[in-house]
């Protein structure tokens, strides 16, 4: 196989995408719903390391890329760019949120009570075997409450804060249509703080869990207190050019914060994301508590973990070390050659 | 006159792929890349239907800069036919209709990896490279922000001093490609990964260079008739690979950067890397009627 063949590379890179994609083979509208259907929280990961919201588009991209979640991620994301924006909705506040599961690592109880909701977590991993020998399986119906939980929590940093136990940030008053968007301007540093929450919502979750990781086993300053966790579902509530604001739907959020408990006050770490994940929103909040003060190029520094847990840019970076480099490659072989040569000519004895 | 005459039909795409305020972003950093020589210009790189690390930089410029009678030339590693510069080439030519060529002496528009062809350019052409890091004090200072502010001070004592180490330690400076170079007497910029051997085609060039880093959001320039000088030692002149005497064993052209190409009995043979040159050599010699450029390097040496 020719990998700089003369006048060969254009049919060589379109056999191989074809024999890529004939692997997956037909996609119809039906594998579409069928992949929206039974993996949820995949499409949820997908479309918050894409930051767009849509699962048909989500189920596409993970179709057409055979699950490759970075390629389905990059998909998204080129996609996305080229959609003009129509409108920026109002902001969020967390006693609004339609909340399906929230819970408090810090009390026994909260006001508007711990809420489990749909969870794995106290589930026995075991593989249903059954299935691979013909048997369906079934999942057991739910059995509701007789009262439904309320589907509105207030924030239990609210209660916190009520308490002189943390200080809350200050309202940000910025308009919506002002408020710095990462997909428009480069991320300096340091960065604004809608900067650091928009990269950690489209972080790569894989590479927010092995930094905020690092912070929590102790290569950070602060060990997280689970304060708050959230899947909730948010309103999307626009303006219309005629000046109503009407509801444009409804988007899957997760949201966490986390807490130090060091000094006189509760100091907060926080982040949030599309779809429901709370692994990176976890870690992620661990991350933005540590960062305040981390030391310059530790994991828990803004500019080192922001950087690193860009998923399309680390990717591809990574993957483009298969290109060729036979001319930087050749460049240094010259000078190590030349070196070499020098350093044998000064050990060989005087004349 | 109706309003459907005035509007034009919805269509999937925006000419060229990007859509206007991610063109107008492109024109208003490369302009200031222009007006300071060799400063790197934070811009707002947007995803592409490519990977990051795969000439992303480079190919939103060339995707701003293109219009229907632009002519392309697409480069990887001096090859028109590496994969990656036909993916490329096929993308822009699919997405603005341009007419592409494998020609530098055709070519408007020359978006190249790592090499900067062999004949020399003109006024009307432009030349776009792919960076992969546009930071070349990255290896004495990996955090951006600090890095940033070395160049606003000039602060290039570091530089200096691990290119001064690598001579008390090897000899030579150990720089192979990308090397460190003063722009207008001011600034430090890689010249991305182009080998030491095209540094000096940039000096004094009469064709505009804009590199262009996708991955990192950065983007610089080297004007027409701009100082790019490799940073020496008085007493330690700048060294190009030695490729003056090889010889290409497909062309037989000579005193050009070559590939090396490791046979089975231990031994190497070389071919230029300036593939499309090499093929027009050939053509030439068998009778063609093919114009061959002016080269930076006449007989293996720079002229000037």
């Amino acid at each position: 196989m020719a990998y700089v063949a003369t006048r060969g590379g254009e049919r060589a890179i379109e056999q191989s995408e074809r024999l890529f994609r004939a692997e997956m083979g037909t996609i119809t509208p039906e594998r579409i719903c069928e992949i929206k259907a039974s993996m949820p929280y995949l499409v949820d990961r997908v479309m918050g390391e894409a930051s767009l919201y849509d699962e048909d588009i989500a189920a596409l991209a993970l179709a057409q890329t055979g699950g490759e979640l970075y390629e389905a991620v990059l998909v998204l994301r080129a996609w996305r760019t080229t959609q003009p924006r129509l409108s920026v909705a109002e902001p969020i506040e967390q006693e609004t949120l339609f909340t399906h599961r929230r819970l408090s690592a810090a009390f026994k109880d909260i006001p508007g009570g711990q809420l489990l909701g749909p969870t794995l977590d106290y589930s026995h991993r075991l593989l249903a075997t059954q299935v691979l020998t013909g048997e369906a399986f079934e999942p057991v119906p739910v059995e509701p409450a007789a009262k439904a939980a309320p589907a509105h929590q207030p924030s239990v940093s609210a209660w916190q804060a009520a308490n002189d136990l943390v200080d809350l940030p200050d309202a940000d008053t910025t308009l919506s249509e002002d408020i710095p968007d990462i997909t428009r301007e480069p991320l300096l540093f340091p960065s604004k703080r809608a900067h650091t929450l928009q990269s950690l919502a489209r972080a790569e979750t894989g590479g927010v869990l092995a930094l905020g990781y690092a912070a929590m086993r102790g290569y950070g300053q602060s060990h997280p207190t689970v304060n708050e966790l959230r899947l909730a579902e948010a309103e999307i509530v626009v303006t219309h050019p005629k000046g109503t604001k009407f509801s444009a739907g409804r988007v899957k959020v997760s949201q966490a914060e986390v807490l130090s408990k060091k000094g006189e006050k509760l100091e907060l770490g926080f982040a949030a994301t599309l779809g429901w994940n709370e692994v990176k929103v976890i870690a992620a909040a661990t991350l933005d508590l540590n960062s305040a003060g981390a030391p310059k190029g530790s994991a828990t520094e803004e500019e080192f973990f922001l950087y690193h847990t860009e998923g399309v840019e680390s990717s591809g970076f990574c993957i483009h070390f298969k290109l060729p480099h036979y001319v930087t490659f050749q460049s240094s072989l010259d000078a190590m050659r030349d070196a070499k040569a020098r350093s044998k000519q000064q050990k060989e004895p005087a004349q | 006159m109706s309003l459907k005459s005035l509007t034009r039909d919805w269509e999937p795409m925006s000419y060229g792929f990007l859509d206007a305020s991610a063109k107008r972003e492109l024109r208003r950093k490369m302009l200031k890349a222009v007006a300071v020589p060799g400063c790197q210009m934070p811009y707002a790189s947007r995803e592409v239907p490519m990977a990051r690390g795969w000439g992303t930089g480079g190919l939103q410029v060339s995707l701003t800069l293109i219009n229907p009678n632009t002519c392309v030339k697409v480069i990887d590693q001096g090859a028109d036919d590496s994969v990656n510069a036909a993916s490329i080439r096929s993308f822009l030519a699919r997405v603005s209709g341009a007419p592409t060529t494998l020609d530098t002496l055709e070519a408007d528009l020359i978006q190249s990896r790592h090499r900067i062809p062999e004949e020399v350019l003109r006024e009307d052409q432009v030349l776009v490279l792919q960076v992969p890091n546009p930071e070349p004090l990255r290896s004495v200072q990996p955090n951006m922000s600090i890095a940033r502010q070395m160049h606003a001070d000039a602060d290039y004592g570091r530089m200096w001093l691990q290119l001064y180490e690598q001579i008390v330690r090897s000899g030579r400076i150990m720089q192979g490609a990308s090397y460190p170079s003063m722009v207008n007497g001011r600034h430090v910029m890689t010249p991305s990964p182009i080998p030491r051997w095209d540094v000096p085609k940039l000096n004094m060039a009469k064709h505009l260079t804009i590199l262009s880093a996708g991955r990192e959001k950065r983007i610089f320039a080297v004007p027409p008739y701009t100082r790019v000088e490799p940073l020496v030692f008085d007493d330690v002149p700048y060294k190009v690979e030695e490729h003056a005497n090889l010889t290409c064993y497909r062309s037989g052209v000579r005193g050009f950067f070559m590939n090396e190409i490791p046979q089975d009995d231990g031994s190497s043979t070389h071919e230029i890397s300036d593939s499309e040159y090499g093929v027009k050599a050939i053509r030439s010699t068998e009778g063609d009627d093919i114009a061959l450029g002016k080269t930076w390097y006449e007989n293996g040496e720079m002229s000037s």
